[in-house]
């Protein structure tokens, strides 16, 4: 084996990590302070968990930000997605970049202006600002990320696919669902969760649009910081940071799983080949 | 396709369970819209403990909302789509919401304990006779130092901010009413001067402080004050208390020639529902038990001088937050200016915060 040599480049990717990662990590070893405060660590306590649990109306709001992600991103998704494809498929080259450049002005432009504009609509046409208010203000600005994520996977679509498809005799429907949805898949998957992981910590655009006893963790957690974050809050994020780490590590080894399957079914194929002649 | 299609089903059966729980939870807590009371108060600023109680005396079920900023509550109540029944804005914004027609009159006969409140801190220019507005926490503008780097009798007025020995070591809150206040305060005029003379020498007088101040900054005092990065500030004595908490070298004092008085009232917006539930809060955080067991949880000043026997003494014996009342008898409520004057201070205020050294 040849002897491995020190690398500039690990070195750096480790640097990142590390600034990537101690905010969290800090925050978390906090989470245990018996000291109520994030100054002096005064001893070890799991009373800020035993809190966490305690207080039901954080858990209520807990529970709610997460529905409204899930459903929201699944809405964006959807609709995002057929947006991409009919975007892609936009005969004209200049009517596409001109439609193209529609969604990104709404992707970067400032959430205040997109919550704001949200907050004078809704009460114009005299809705309730709640969940759906929420919701749909969620929806709509996860929707450009999902073009953005989708397109791309479009793009790398071979075109000859969906002519070879017509010419067998698909019609519209089987090309959508046997052609074009399974090549784009990756994007779609990568805008929901895009899409998910911005609903989740939105706070900005939430803020005008939550009322009537509904609120999201952002909004709820920026305004008990005017009195300083409690421990309680350091905890839910451990909490939902473990959570999170727990899905990525399962998909992480759900995918190693599924890769090796392949290799050997691969193999068998080949074996059985070889075995025939 | 199928992959897409399971994961769709999978996302649904979890948004299906979320919504269950959330509702059970709901449930739990048992709020219908009949008997419930939509509270929007700045974060933090109650004792958990007393909206349980409050629910079990009276069958309510509280829904507390939170906000961070008195504009930002304005918004909310303002742009309607909400109906919260009880709301707790600063004296200059329940001004303004009475002016804009956003509040209801309060039914006198309604509230019972208005005579626990002591009688200085009622019928306040902002809102005269408290047509509109129950007053539920108070308190004042004034200095807090470290007693590490500054000697306790060092820093007792307003003009001592101006000693040279603090050259570059003053924090000061980024507010125009407030520093060109404590200039008016500490030449002996009011702090809701209309006089252009005593304007103009304010800001001459707050230009001679500049070699002393360290930053102009907001809610960032707090953590300097407490990690000791400077050793004077002038601040609201709300935000004193909890600096005060986690630090015991800070002290703070409220200059005894006068300063602002500032008040945190409940009102009842004009989209509220449910009035009878608000007046049944409002009477319940009149009782002086729950006056008394709310600020000690809050940490700032009761306006409840009933509920002031049931605190500890060391409490309100305090004069950082219950001041004696020769420095109670200088204190000023800010009234509104005008457009005119509130320009005068603001171009005043933006002048010295340009100044140079």
């Amino acid at each position: 084996m040849k002897k491995k040599r020190f690398k500039w480049s690990n070195l750096y990717l480790v640097f990142v990590f590390i600034v990537l990662y101690a905010p969290i990590a800090f925050l978390i070893f906090y989470s245990f302070n018996d000291g109520g405060t994030m100054n002096s660590f005064t001893g070890f306590t799991l009373d800020n968990y035993v809190a966490v649990f305690a207080d039901t109306r954080l858990i209520g709001i807990v529970l709610d930000t997460l529905l409204i992600a899930l459903l929201s991103s699944l809405l964006a998704t959807t609709i995002g997605t057929f947006g991409a494809i009919g975007i892609y498929f936009l005969k004209k080259r200049k009517t596409r970049n001109a439609v193209l450049s529609f969604n990104n002005i709404l992707l970067v432009s400032p959430d205040v202006i997109i919550g704001a504009s949200f907050l004078i609509l809704f009460t114009f046409i005299g809705f309730r600002l709640g969940f759906t208010s929420v919701l749909l203000s969620h929806v709509a600005f996860s929707i450009p990320i999902v073009v953005l994520m989708v397109l791309p996977k479009l793009q790398e679509m071979n075109d000859t696919m969906i002519k070879a498809a017509r010419d067998l005799g698909a019609n519209t429907w089987q090309v959508l669902t046997k052609v074009i949805l399974p090549s784009i898949t990756p994007g779609i998957l990568a805008g929901y969760f895009m899409a998910f992981t911005y609903s989740l910590d939105d706070f900005a655009v939430t803020f005008f649009v939550t009322g009537n006893g509904f609120t999201t963790l952002a909004v709820e957690i920026y305004s008990r910081a005017r009195q300083g974050v409690s421990l309680e809050i350091n905890a839910l994020s451990a909490l939902m940071f473990v959570f999170a780490l727990i899905l990525v590590v399962g998909y992480y080894f759900i995918q190693q799983h599924n890769l090796t399957k392949k290799q050997k079914n691969k193999k068998r194929q080949h074996a059985e080949a070889v075995g025939m002649r | 396709m199928k992959k897409l299609l399971f994961m769709v089903l999978a996302i649904l059966v979890v948004c299906g369970g979320l919504y269950l729980g959330a509702d059970q939870l709901e449930k739990a807590q048992g709020i219908t819209g009949e008997n419930s009371l939509n509270l929007y108060n700045w974060g933090d600023y109650i004792d958990p403990e007393l909206i349980t109680k409050f629910e079990e005396e009276t069958g309510y079920r509280v829904t507390y909302e939170t906000f961070d900023s008195n504009e930002a509550m304005y918004t909310k109540i303002e742009q309607g789509g909400t109906n919260y029944d009880l709301a707790v804005p600063s004296e200059y914004m329940i001004e303004r919401m009475i002016d804009e027609n956003l509040l209801i009159e309060l039914d006198q006969s309604k509230i019972k304990g208005l005579n626990n409140i002591d009688a200085q801190f009622l019928d306040q220019p902002f809102d005269p006779d408290n047509q509109y507005s129950i007053p539920y926490f108070w308190g004042t503008l004034g200095i807090i130092y470290n007693d590490k780097f500054v000697d306790e009798d060092a820093i007792q007025h307003w003009d001592d901010l101006w000693n040279s020995s603090l050259k570059n070591k003053v924090m000061l809150i980024d507010g125009a009413r407030e520093i060109i206040g404590l200039a008016l305060d500490s030449e002996g005029h009011s702090l809701n001067s209309k006089d252009d003379e005593q304007l103009a020498a304010a800001a001459k007088k707050l230009d001679s402080l500049t070699p002393n101040v360290k930053a102009i900054v907001a809610d960032e005092i707090k953590m300097y004050m407490i990690q000791e990065e400077a050793s004077v500030a002038v601040t609201f004595s709300g935000e004193a208390s909890e600096m005060l908490w986690e630090n015991e070298n800070l002290h703070y004092v409220i200059p005894s020639e006068g300063s602002n008085l500032w008040f945190d009232n409940f009102v009842i917006p004009k989209t509220a529902k449910n009035f009878d539930a608000a007046y049944a809060f409002i009477n319940f955080m009149l009782e002086p038990e729950n006056a008394a067991q709310n600020a000690e949880y809050v940490g700032y000043s009761t306006p409840n001088k009933t509920a002031l026997e049931l605190l500890p003494s060391e409490i309100t014996e305090d004069e950082q937050f219950y001041p004696n009342e020769e420095t109670m008898k200088n204190l000023e409520v800010y009234e509104d200016l005008g457009s005119e004057y509130i320009g005068i201070y603001n171009d005043y205020f933006l002048e010295f915060k340009m100044h140079r050294k």
